[in-house]
């Protein structure tokens, strides 16, 4: 704080100070507390509130039919019975519009009774969708790291200088086609009649549906968030005094114990933050099972969390679900430092 | 004694078109304390890494206890390297890193442990065993290496100049340690230098390279008083040189003529009348005539300025644009009044003449 102000000023650290306070509560915690207000009480769209809008539904009609009515009157010549008719008109229409407003504040501000019921009505189905994504999700952390380790420990150790920054490149210019794009492209490769079962068919093997069994997903993930691994992997690897290889090597360390015992340690941070990264990009990914399943497969569990949002129109189970998901995501943070024995610090060097 | 020998044969280093190090036959022998010195780029460090495996000769052969190495990697030779930045293994406590080439043999972690503390005993770092590399000193962490390079029972220890980055106290106190633990273990200890003070004190013998080639192996003695090159007797210590031709042959001595006059000179190296050459007198052989008598080798000079170095003061004087330096032992009243102009002396034999050459950068 103070060396905020002695750097660049009273006036520039208000206006810092307030910006970021603006930003932390109205794009942060305004939009989450809201959510986890939502998600605490049951909004029922049973019978009840079917009941409610279709009574104001009806008014509606009622209302227009009225409206007409009082049009067709007051095109009449001038008569006494004209404006009587139009007056009773008048006032029916208004108490109709008084009771359609009634009763959409109650639609619209229903009774609110807190409990954990959306957090509990998760059925069956529902939660083997969940277990199954965060499984998915840390299959594809896993496969990703594998991928990762040896490509990043290369980059950063292996590679001649001059040939590091063209194999980032080759690393990097994949992902600077849009995401949609690049899953599209493994969409028709493993689409049933798609690149790789053309292949597959010269050989003489009936078509694999890739798609429908889920594999698709996975693969298109694993292509999708692998960069996010290996970054973090390289810069850490890269630190890595490579004096520190050659006496291991020189103490008598075969390959595989010189990774274990000096590289692994080392690298730790920097495998913590890309497992985190992809696992939460792979559990919250939504573009690439939308893409992938296309209701052919089941589906990941951000697709039931919109589901929940934009068909069902219940934000409230829609936030129990969303939270339950951040709760999962958040718990596998804290497994994997404790299990990698890295603290946050570590993790933001 | 446990040391073995290294022997070099016509081994030569090929970096692309770049030669590292040029055809070279080198033997170190068993248990000695082996030095290699020269400025920095000479090839000292590749010679290490031939010796160590981390780099395989473009040609030749390198033997250790006249074991052929050609193929057999680092962690099959019975050789330990200590870097010049140690490469202790930050993460792993002081014993650990001791116990690591151990480990690697397969130890039970008790004897390992136990072994650690031994070798942890022998540098006097036993309580700081629990501690990480980085809480130690530069000193402690100096001696953490060399406990970690001889866990490993080596024939032949290699050495990166793994001093330069302590302070000069504790640098000369781990010389002295160094050499200390080359006797009592008997490996045989191959050390790279650029620091020609630090190869003189701790070696018995001394490899002086420039440029992939060793010009001179010898004893650090004859290195020092009978150096082969030009080259050579400019890196390794001090030397006032004056540029000139022989002008008589008189038996195992010259007479060089030079612009500041003529000086007799020994003449190891037999050079003809005519010759280009290069008159070498070490600072310490110098001295200021007094009274009245009349050496052959003489030089009248005016008085430059007066270093003081502790042990020794250092005078400087000016004929023309040549500077001479004496060294005198700080002794009585040693070089305190000096008078404006003076003459210098030196004696046939304390001197020589080498055929002329480069010199080593100043």
């Amino acid at each position: 704080m103070n060396s905020l102000l002695r750097s660049f000023g009273p006036l520039l650290t208000a206006v810092i100070l307030l910006l970021s306070g603006v930003w932390i509560l109205g794009m942060i915690v305004a939009p989450q507390l809201i959510m986890v207000e939502k998600s605490f009480w049951y909004m029922d769209l049973g019978s009840d509130a079917v009941t409610l809008s279709n009574r104001i539904n009806n008014l509606y009609n009622d209302v227009d039919l009225l409206r007409f009515d009082k049009a067709d009157a007051e095109a009449l010549p001038a008569s006494p019975e004209r404006d009587g008719k139009i007056a009773e008109l008048g006032a029916r229409i208004e108490a109709q519009v008084a009771e359609i407003e009634k009763l959409e504040s109650q639609e619209i501000a229903p009774k609110k009774v807190y409990s954990l019921r959306n957090y509990t009505i998760m059925g069956t189905a529902h939660f083997m969708i969940f277990i199954k994504t965060i499984l998915a999700s840390l299959a594809v952390t896993v496969i990703a790291f594998v991928v990762c380790y040896p490509i990043a420990y290369a980059v950063a150790k292996l590679a001649p200088p001059g040939k590091v920054a063209i194999i980032m490149l080759g690393l990097i210019v994949p992902y600077s086609i849009n995401e949609l794009l690049r899953i599209f492209a493994w969409l028709m490769i493993l689409n049933y009649n798609g690149v790789a079962n053309f292949f597959i068919g010269l050989m003489g093997i009936d078509p694999v549906p890739f798609l429908e069994s889920g594999t698709g997903v996975f693969v298109a993930m694993v292509y999708a968030y692998i960069l996010f691994m290996v970054f973090p992997i390289y810069n850490t690897v890269e630190t890595l005094d490579t004096n520190q290889i050659e006496a291991a090597r020189d103490l008598g360390a075969p390959a595989w114990k010189i990774h274990w015992r000096i590289v692994l340690p080392h690298a730790k941070p920097g495998i913590a933050v890309g497992a985190i990264m992809t696992f939460m990009l792979s559990a919250g990914s939504y573009a690439v099972p939308y893409i992938m399943t296309r209701g052919i497969a089941p589906p990941w569990f951000t697709q039931l969390i919109y589901n929940k949002f934009f068909e069902s129109a219940n934000w409230n189970t829609g936030a129990a679900y969303a939270f339950t998901l951040l709760i999962a995501c958040i718990a596998f943070i804290f497994v994997l430092m404790r299990l990698f024995r890295v603290g946050i610090k570590e993790i933001a060097r | 004694m446990r040391g073995k020998d290294v022997v070099l044969q016509n081994v030569s280093v090929m970096f692309g078109d770049f030669t590292a190090v040029h055809p070279t036959d080198l033997q170190i022998n068993a248990s000695e304390f082996f030095s290699i010195l020269g400025p920095s780029g000479c090839g000292k460090t590749t010679m290490l890494r031939l010796v160590s495996g981390f780099l395989e000769p473009s040609s030749g052969r390198v033997l250790i206890g006249d074991e052929d190495m050609a193929g057999v990697g680092p962690h099959k030779r019975p050789t330990a390297l200590i870097f010049q930045n140690l490469a202790l293994f930050p993460l792993m406590p002081v014993w650990e890193n001791v116990a690591f080439g151990l480990e690697m043999r397969d130890w039970p972690k008790d004897k390992r442990r136990d072994r650690a503390y031994e070798l942890l005993d022998l540098v006097a770092l036993r309580d700081q065993a629990k501690k990480l590399p980085a809480d130690l000193s530069g000193g402690q962490r100096q001696r953490v290496a060399v406990a970690r390079a001889l866990a490993v029972e080596p024939s032949v220890l290699l050495l990166d100049e793994p001093l330069s980055a302590l302070d000069l106290k504790l640098r000369q106190h781990m010389r002295a340690e160094l050499k200390d633990i080359q006797r009592k273990t008997g490996i045989t200890f191959v050390y790279i230098t650029h620091d020609q003070g630090e190869a003189l004190a701790m070696s018995d013998r001394i490899a002086v390279m420039k440029d992939g080639v060793i010009l001179q192996v010898d004893t650090t003695d004859r290195v020092y008083d009978d150096p082969a090159t030009p080259f050579v007797a400019s890196f390794v210590g001090e030397n006032n040189i004056i540029r000139g031709e022989i002008e008589r042959r008189d038996g195992g001595y010259g007479v060089i003529a030079t612009a500041h006059g003529s000086f007799r000179a020994r003449n190891p190296r037999g050079l003809g009348v005519g010759a280009k050459a290069m008159l070498f007198v070490r600072p310490e052989k110098m001295r200021i005539v007094t009274g009245s008598e009349a050496p052959e080798n003489r030089v009248r000079v005016s008085f430059l300025r007066r270093d003081l170095e502790g042990p020794f003061v250092n005078l400087f004087f000016q004929k023309d644009d040549l500077v001479f330096a004496i060294h005198l032992t700080n002794a009585g009243e040693a070089g305190r009044e000096v008078p404006e102009t003076l003459e210098i002396a030196f004696e046939p034999d304390d001197s020589m003449v080498m055929e002329a050459g480069e010199l080593a950068d100043e």
